[in-house]
């Protein structure tokens, strides 16, 4: 039975069978609310994301509601992205997230006004009291995983370029290329503000940001841990995979036995969704890796 | 949200920070009276900042031909148009909302959004005319003229209630305090393009190459060493000056923006009603429809173009206009005296003296001592 079917109720059934016999799976029922992440051990190798790989199917499903982010403008007018149906397993050293959640569009950004599809984990970096659940707060810092369909593509195909972009582009000359020896990347881009400051933004991504932030406004780039992602977009639906080590001392660490934290974040690029315009789960929802 | 004092409105306007003004405030003017599209700023601008990758399209500085050129297309009616028709009153306060005010819950600032296709046409309707039929008839004998279009250079505005800054979520925009000159933190922008979005003057744009968004430095690293920026100093017609504006209140006759923008009405900021109170003031053109000014200046316009006639007998406002273009330092404070007008820097030493009435010397066309006759080539 198609995955895709367990959330999309019946009609959407006798679409996807028709339409998508490939990823076909024996999947659990009709996903439940997810009360709490269950992260099983599985004796497989989660180095690399698998959003196919056949433990998935003894892995139960949950349905995580999602809002509109709701705190701060700008955000988007209505929730675009209802529900996410989540999975976990783990290898005893690392944490595997399988999400899957109804995107019409595959968006992966490069021109103006064209963002990307996203999905961000955020765990808290500090036991005790959790967070406040969006962003963090001051003192109470929260970790991210963010992926972007962007990012993947940038790992996958290289950075776009200025001519990829825009086939029809015409420039006469890039006077900085000219500057030292011609063909020298540092003195072509010596005069690029963003990539002279280290901005990440403007260097080749890979699929997973790893992110730190003390409350709105705060986020930033940090050096990532070798966090992994892989995201596959068909018949209006994105299966991803994050991967994460599950201890990162200094920032937040998944302790076997114990429970934690999570919370989602997703961007439908297609509906101009970026940064804070994005639909947020409300409230943390707990993890036992057992 | 605060309330914040914008003087160009003269009431409070609601604003996502409290007031914060710097210690100076950067402010360019212009003399509309006098551009002519040679776009020289346009290229300073371009051949210093934006030829990189990614900044093909960018132009920080434009020229473009009013009322139908706009970069991008059609800007300002589109941000008219979702504002829609507001009212000032009489005595000059304005009565409608600002884009902060008229926005929905869900968004920073009332705003439209330009597209790729909008950017790609940046001198769109160059000299094209309005007013009455072309077909004959029509006389340009009396002012404003029925057949019109003027030139309007713009730069950011660096605004004292920047829209780009307050959309931003990242909080990578920032005014700096000590000359208002706004920016965008190149190492933390992320390139959601929530300025290009909201800057209603839509001068915070889009880089496809860094992935961030860039937009008009003010020439920083210049003006921090006294001197006016690329596009004020090789602006062919001298029709732009650079200084520091003070709000309303605390404004100086000897500073020359001041006394440009306070004393004498003379320059007046472009499009107030949208609430930012942008820093580019704007001599305005005293050939072109009134009302179409009044949308762009506000209900000042009139005053300012008849002011603008007879500034020829204002000798010290004359002398001033002498200094404009004389000197590629920040002119702090001026001083008109005997017919001779000077400029000081800002610890107050003389940077430029010049005639406000050129001696005219009257020769004969033969010069005997070289055998020659000479050529009065200006
Ligand atoms: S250089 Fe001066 S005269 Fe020429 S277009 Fe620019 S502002 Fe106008
Ligand atoms: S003109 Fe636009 S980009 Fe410049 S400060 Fe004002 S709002 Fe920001
Ligand atoms: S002030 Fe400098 S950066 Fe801004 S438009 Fe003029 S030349 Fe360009």
């Amino acid at each position: 039975m198609n995955r895709t079917t367990t959330w999309l109720g019946a009609l959407v059934l006798a679409l996807s069978i028709s339409t998508s016999p490939a990823c076909s799976k024996s999947a659990p029922s009709k996903p439940e609310p997810l009360k709490t992440l269950v992260v099983s051990k599985v004796s497989a190798d989660l180095s690399k994301p698998d959003p196919d790989a056949a433990y998935w199917k003894d892995t139960p499903e949950g349905l995580v509601k999602m809002l509109a982010q709701p705190m701060i403008a700008p955000r988007p007018e209505t929730t675009t992205t209802e529900t996410i149906v989540v999975q976990a397993v783990h290898d005893g050293e690392r944490a595997a997230f399988r999400l899957r959640w109804k995107d019409a569009d595959k968006s992966e950004a490069g021109r103006l006004g064209e963002y990307s599809d996203g999905l961000a984990l955020e765990f808290p970096v500090k036991d005790g009291p959790t967070p406040p659940v969006m962003m963090g707060g001051q003192g109470m810092p929260v970790h991210l995983f963010h992926w972007r369909a962007q990012y993947q593509r940038d790992e996958e195909q290289g950075k776009p370029t200025v001519k990829q972009l825009y086939p029809n582009q015409s420039v006469d000359m890039y006077p900085h290329e000219y500057k030292e020896a011609p063909g020298n990347p540092s003195a072509a881009e010596a005069f690029l503000p963003a990539v002279i400051e280290g901005n990440p933004q403007a260097y080749q991504k890979v699929s997973v940001d790893e992110i730190l932030a003390e409350g709105y406004s705060t986020s930033s780039v940090v050096v990532g841990h070798g966090a992994t992602a892989k995201g596959a977009w068909a018949n209006g639906e994105w299966t991803l995979v994050i991967v994460r080590p599950l201890a990162i001392p200094g920032y937040s660490s998944l302790k076997l036995g114990a429970e934690g934290n999570v919370a989602f974040a997703v961007w439908q690029g297609g509906k101009g969704e970026v940064g804070s315009r994005k639909c947020v789960t409300m409230q943390w929802t707990p993890v036992r890796i057992q | 949200m605060s309330k914040v004092k914008n003087w160009h409105l003269k009431r409070e306007v609601e604003y996502p920070y409290d007031e914060s003004r710097p210690k100076k405030q950067w402010a360019i003017i212009f003399d509309l009276n006098k551009c002519i599209a040679c776009q020289t700023c346009t290229l300073a601008c371009k051949t210093t900042w934006t030829s990189g990758k990614g900044q093909e399209y960018m132009f920080w500085n434009n020229v473009e031909s009013k009322p139908y050129g706009g970069y991008p297309l059609a800007w300002d009616l589109r941000v008219l148009e979702k504002l829609g028709r507001q009212e000032w009153s009489e005595k000059g306060e304005y009565l409608g909302k600002t884009l902060i005010e008229a926005s929905p819950a869900h968004e920073r600032v009332l705003h439209f959004a330009p597209t790729d296709e909008d950017w790609m046409y940046p001198n769109v309707g160059e000299d094209d005319c309005a007013g009455a039929k072309v077909e004959g008839g029509g006389h340009i004998g009396a002012l404003p003229h029925d057949k019109w279009f003027f030139y309007l250079p713009r730069t950011c505005a660096h605004c004292t209630y920047p829209a780009c800054l307050a959309a931003c979520p990242r909080k990578a925009i920032y005014k700096r305090p000590e000359d208002g000159i706004v920016l965008i933190d190149q190492t933390r922008c992320k390139g959601y393009g929530e300025c290009v979005r909201a800057c209603p003057y839509k001068k915070s744009m889009y880089n496809p190459h860094t992935r961030t968004s860039e937009k008009c430095v003010g020439c920083y690293p210049a003006v921090e060493q006294g001197i006016q920026p690329q596009c004020v100093v090789n602006c062919i017609g001298k029709i732009r000056v650079m200084g520091f504006v003070s709000p309303e209140g605390k404004a100086r006759d000897d500073n020359p923006i001041d006394f440009l923008v306070h004393k004498l009405g003379l320059a007046l900021p472009y499009y107030p009603q949208f609430g930012t109170e942008p820093n580019i003031y704007y001599i305005p053109p005293i050939h072109a429809d009134r009302e179409y000014l009044k949308q762009m200046f506000g209900p000042k316009v009139e005053a300012a173009i008849e002011k603008y006639k007879k500034l020829a007998d204002d000798p010290v406002a004359h002398g001033l206009l002498c200094l404009i273009g004389s000197s590629d330092r920040i002119i702090h404070r001026f001083a008109v005296d005997k017919g001779v007008a000077a400029g000081f820097d800002e610890a107050g030493a003389e940077i430029v003296r010049v005639p406000v009435v050129e001696a005219v010397i009257e020769r004969a066309a033969y010069d005997a001592k070289i055998g020659a006759i000479r050529n009065n080539t200006p």
